[in-house]
């Protein structure tokens, strides 16, 4: 056991209690989560004999699909596992919701600040007087690593998605998907580069580019030296309170790149930082700091680590999202804060702290090629894989851990294009790329691979007993065509543009809403125009019974004309389907893509668009946003299941019962399995 | 500085971890508690401590007249003038200890620096190591400036030289040991010890013939016709101290804040008014 077990014994003697007390002797649980792992692919390279020590953990125990959440996106289907209940419950319905007032989409992460505080300017800073509203995580529920912690089990909880803003826990747990970086994003890279990168038409380029000159300072001929900035957190002291930071709005820190005149390789220096690099190689992690105040009075500590694209003769240089200082992050990525710090100590070094470090925006902006993207990706699966051996150093006979693996989700999302690993003969994806595709057809492949081998030491490690389990959020499918939903519901008369527009956007003036009944926001979301609860509603509550129905049976009619395909495979009410107290913020309807569909960026963003329906040509290529059915997860465990058909919240509910814990009446699922 | 770094060095090298590196709270300890001994007796010796006795007893009855007569401020403004004036007195009166503890009592702190800030770095660990120039020296560009590496040193990217006159290598140590890479800049040349894996030791992160040499003694001072002027390890590990804090930063507060200590813990027994 990890922590004192005289904590336990103290609790039990208390009282304060009424859940079970957990046996001192029993068997612990380890629970490795892959995002999106496919059942589809995983049997397959069973059956190939590529996949050894997953199929042995099969046959040792059970290895069955596990339903997913409803959408079938990570932050859902998480929070589904961590809190046993469904969106009803946790109020994480999609990655974005909306604010109906305005109609502009939101985080689904975070709950509205009303109050940012009283502040007084002095000498140009904002000086906070009177604190305002915390930013709290939105999920609601009780995590299932609080309940065992409260009954003495010793619990790790390592990179788990949806949990940034960090709730208050007294279990040892490190934020994964949706933790920030320095910015305050989901990872801003930067691109120094002397010639400006050509987007893709219609593709806006998610990194900040930086147009830099190589100068040469020794007067040789021969350019030697490149100077940049590296941009941090937003200068929140400068910012009037509430603001959104603008361009120039972020504490800054500069980039200095000496050349070498021979050979292309440079020196990095940022802040009081230097590297040396190579072309074509990553720098280590190094530190920088930005400072909030004068005279370092506020130092906020960051970590960044670049890529030497390209030294001689042209100029592109990667520096990677400004991740938080491990060893002492700004801002809470932990609980107890300093569970972050220790986990560095026992890495001897900064890892990734941001929830999804795999660089898919260079990708898609065209800056990285495949291996460049799988360079990097090679770097987080180098910290995943050091930080697993730390859990499972720390692991003993009845401990509870849950270790996330981010192999498999985001390289099946950017390289599905090149191969699809789940139907062989289909036709090559619309983004094929026949230059690199030989290349990189077996990628995804390999990552499985890759977790097999994960999976193998885990087994030869943990005590003989332990429950081990390996689950994913959901599996995945070729996303070939993108569908713009709110044009779909513009040309199908649920949405109305203003005059003189055809397209543009929900919240920018550019619809009618005294004639709009419906509009999506999010992956999967679609809300009625409601009075009294958008800002300019119009569908009465009373009809809205006959508008789901309506709207539901001629979303299930519409047909893709290039394929004779129905994109749609279900719609759902949220009132459906959903269970608890959070019933109110549920989407009007879910809809559920099949195979190859999906919901446009753009519309996903409140985007009309001029065509409704398109090839996906986005090297995003493989998805999982569509009707749960269709994308199911996987659940292997080391012991034979007493139930099948299981879905996330049994998983939960499993964990409860192997500590002997009562199922609360909100959560969702049943056991499969006790000690 | 090169005689007094030979001197100091020497000095400390036979009378530091007399227990090995690998015990630094023998030193830790021994040392602040010596240097606060120290302060006081040079406090006694060179102050002028009736004055220190008086400028604090001036200081304690203006304070308490600030605090008797709160309530009138014709008094409080004069007491509190005069408080901060006879502050100034009992500063001043310090300074000639100061002064003359200044360069011993960071000696010390410097040499115990030395032997306990730094690890050696792990064996395959990736090191930057820099050349800077000498512009006041000059005759040397950065092109001329080579290195030898010994058995167990590899270089992993070819050096860089920059516009600024600084060249810079990455290098990792295959094997443990105190390596000697040696530089040759024209027809000088200079050595830089990289100490890799093994025990606990004194490690050595910079050569340099500026004025950090005075901070960084464990080397020899470049001559001053080197076109060197410096020569140093990017890559640093703190040594763990167990319970005391680590790093240059951490030997530095832990040294004063424990001469502070036992400097008025012993200032009594000593008869020193501090």
């Amino acid at each position: 056991m990890r922590h004192n077990l005289l904590l336990g014994a103290l609790v039990t003697m208390a009282g304060g209690c009424s859940c079970g007390r957990v046996s001192l002797d029993q068997p612990g649980v380890f629970v490795l989560g892959v995002d999106g792992m496919d059942p589809v692919i995983l049997r397959r390279l069973i059956d190939e004999g590529k996949a050894p020590n997953l199929a042995a953990l099969a046959q040792a125990g059970s290895f069955e699909e596990l339903g997913t959440s409803n959408p079938p996106q990570s932050p859902v289907a998480w929070s589904n596992f961590v809190t046993g209940m469904d969106p009803g419950g946790h109020g994480v319905y999609d990655f974005l919701h909306r604010d109906p007032e305005t109609y502009l989409p939101i985080s689904s992460a975070t709950a509205e600040v009303n109050d940012p505080g009283t502040f007084v300017k002095v000498g140009g800073y904002y000086l906070p007087v009177i604190a305002g509203d915390d930013i709290l995580n939105n999920r609601s529920g009780t995590p299932w690593w609080d309940v065992l912690y409260s009954a003495g089990v010793d619990v790790e909880v390592y990179r788990i998605p949806g949990n940034y803003p960090v709730p208050s826990s007294d279990a040892k747990t490190l934020a994964g998907m949706g933790t920030v970086d320095m910015r305050g994003g989901y990872g801003v890279y930067t691109w120094y580069t002397d010639k400006v990168p050509v987007a893709t038409p219609g593709h806006d380029l998610k990194g900040d580019v930086q147009l830099v000159t190589v100068e040469d300072f020794d007067l040789d001929g021969i350019g030697d030296t490149v100077k940049g900035t590296l941009k941090g957190p937003p200068d929140l002291f400068h910012l009037a309170p509430g603001a959104l930071p603008g361009e120039s709005d972020y504490l800054t820190a500069s980039v200095t790149v000496s050349i070498d005149a021979a050979a292309p390789v440079a020196i990095i220096k940022v802040g009081d930082a230097q590297a040396v690099v190579a072309q074509g190689e990553w720098t280590a992690w190094m530190p920088v700091t930005f400072d909030a105040l004068p005279a370092g009075a506020m130092a906020l500590a960051g970590t960044v680590r670049f890529y030497a694209k390209e030294l001689r003769p042209g100029f592109k240089l990667y520096a990677s999202p400004v991740n938080f200082a491990a060893d002492a992050p700004p801002q809470a990525i932990s609980t107890p804060d300093d569970f972050a710090t220790e986990l560095a100590d026992a890495l001897e070094g900064p890892y990734y702290t941001q929830g999804m470090p795999e660089e898919t925006n260079a990708l898609k902006d065209g800056t990285f090629n495949d291996d460049d993207y799988l360079s990097q990706v090679g770097l987080v699966q180098n910290d995943a894989s050091a930080m697993l051996d730390v859990s499972l150093a720390r692991f003993s006979r009845g401990d509870a851990t849950f270790f996330y693996l981010s192999d498999i989700d985001l390289q099946c999302h950017m390289l599905w294009r090149h191969g699809d690993p789940k139907h062989p003969a289909e036709a090559p994806h619309p983004a094929f790329e026949a230059d690199s595709a030989s290349k990189h057809a077996l990628d995804i492949e390999r990552f499985y691979r890759h977790v097999d081998g994960l999976v193998g030491r885990v087994r030869a490690r943990l005590p003989p007993d332990t429950l081990l389990v390996v689950m994913s959020d959901h599996g995945f499918q070729p996303y070939t065509r993108q569908v713009h939903l709110n044009t779909w519901l513009r040309n199908h008369g649920w949405l109305t543009m203003n005059a003189g527009k055809s397209a543009g956007m929900l919240a920018l003036g550019d619809v009618d809403w005294s004639k709009t009944r419906a509009y999506a926001l999010g992956f999967n979301a679609v809300y009625f125009n409601v009075i009294g609860r958008e800002g300019q509603g119009i569908v009465a509550t009373e009809a809205l019974a006959g508008l789901r129905t309506q709207l539901a049976a001629e979303l299930l009619a519409f047909t893709d004309p290039k394929s004779g395909r129905k994109p749609i495979l279900r719609v759902d009410s949220g009132l459906d389907i959903y269970h608890g107290n959070r019933l109110t913020e549920a989407p009007d309807l879910v809809v559920g893509y099949d195979r190859d569909y999906g919901h446009s960026d753009e519309s996903t963003l409140g985007e009309i668009t001029e065509l409704e329906l398109e090839d996906n040509t986005s090297r995003w290529s493989g998805n999982h946003l569509m009707a749960p059915e269709v994308v199911p997860g996987v659940l292997l465990t080391s012991r034979p299941l007493r139930t099948s058909g299981n879905d996330l919240t049994d998983v939960t509910a499993t964990l409860y019962a192997w500590y002997g814990q009562t199922l609360p009446p909100e959560l969702r699922g049943q056991p499969f399995l006790t000690p | 500085m090169a005689l007094f770094n030979h001197l100091t060095t020497a000095l400390f090298d036979a009378i530091l971890a007399p227990l090995g590196h690998g015990r630094p709270w023998f030193d830790l300890v021994l040392w602040p508690v010596l240097g606060g001994i120290t302060a006081l007796l040079v406090i006694k010796a060179v102050s002028n401590q009736a004055g220190i006795t008086r400028a604090k007893g001036r200081i304690q009855v203006h304070l308490l007249e600030v605090v008797l007569f709160r309530d009138d401020l014709r008094t409080v403004f004069p007491a509190t003038a005069k408080a901060l004036a006879y502050n100034l007195l009992y500063l001043a009166y310090n300074i000639v200890p100061m002064l003359v503890m200044i360069v011993p009592m960071t000696t010390i702190l410097v040499q115990l620096v030395s032997h306990y800030a730094y690890a050696p770095l792990r064996v395959g660990d990736s090191v930057t190591m820099v050349v800077e120039l000498d512009d006041a020296v000059g005759g040397v560009a950065a092109a001329d400036v080579t290195l030898d590496l010994p058995d167990g040193v590899v270089l992993e990217a070819p050096p860089v030289r920059t516009a600024e006159g600084m060249v810079a290598w990455r290098l990792s140590a295959q094997t443990a040991g105190d390596h000697l890479l040696r530089v040759h800049a024209g027809a000088s040349v200079e050595d830089k010890v990289l100490s890799v894996g093994g025990p606990a030791r004194k490690v050595s992160v910079l050569r340099t013939k500026g004025w950090e040499a005075f901070l960084y003694p464990s080397e020899a001072v470049p001559a001053s016709g080197s076109p060197i002027a410096s020569i140093s390890i990017l890559n640093r590990r703190d040594a763990p101290l167990g319970p005391f804090p680590a790093g240059e930063a951490g030997i530095l507060a832990w040294f004063f804040g424990a001469s502070l200590l036992a400097g008025f813990l012993l200032k009594d027994r000593f008869g020193v008014t501090i």
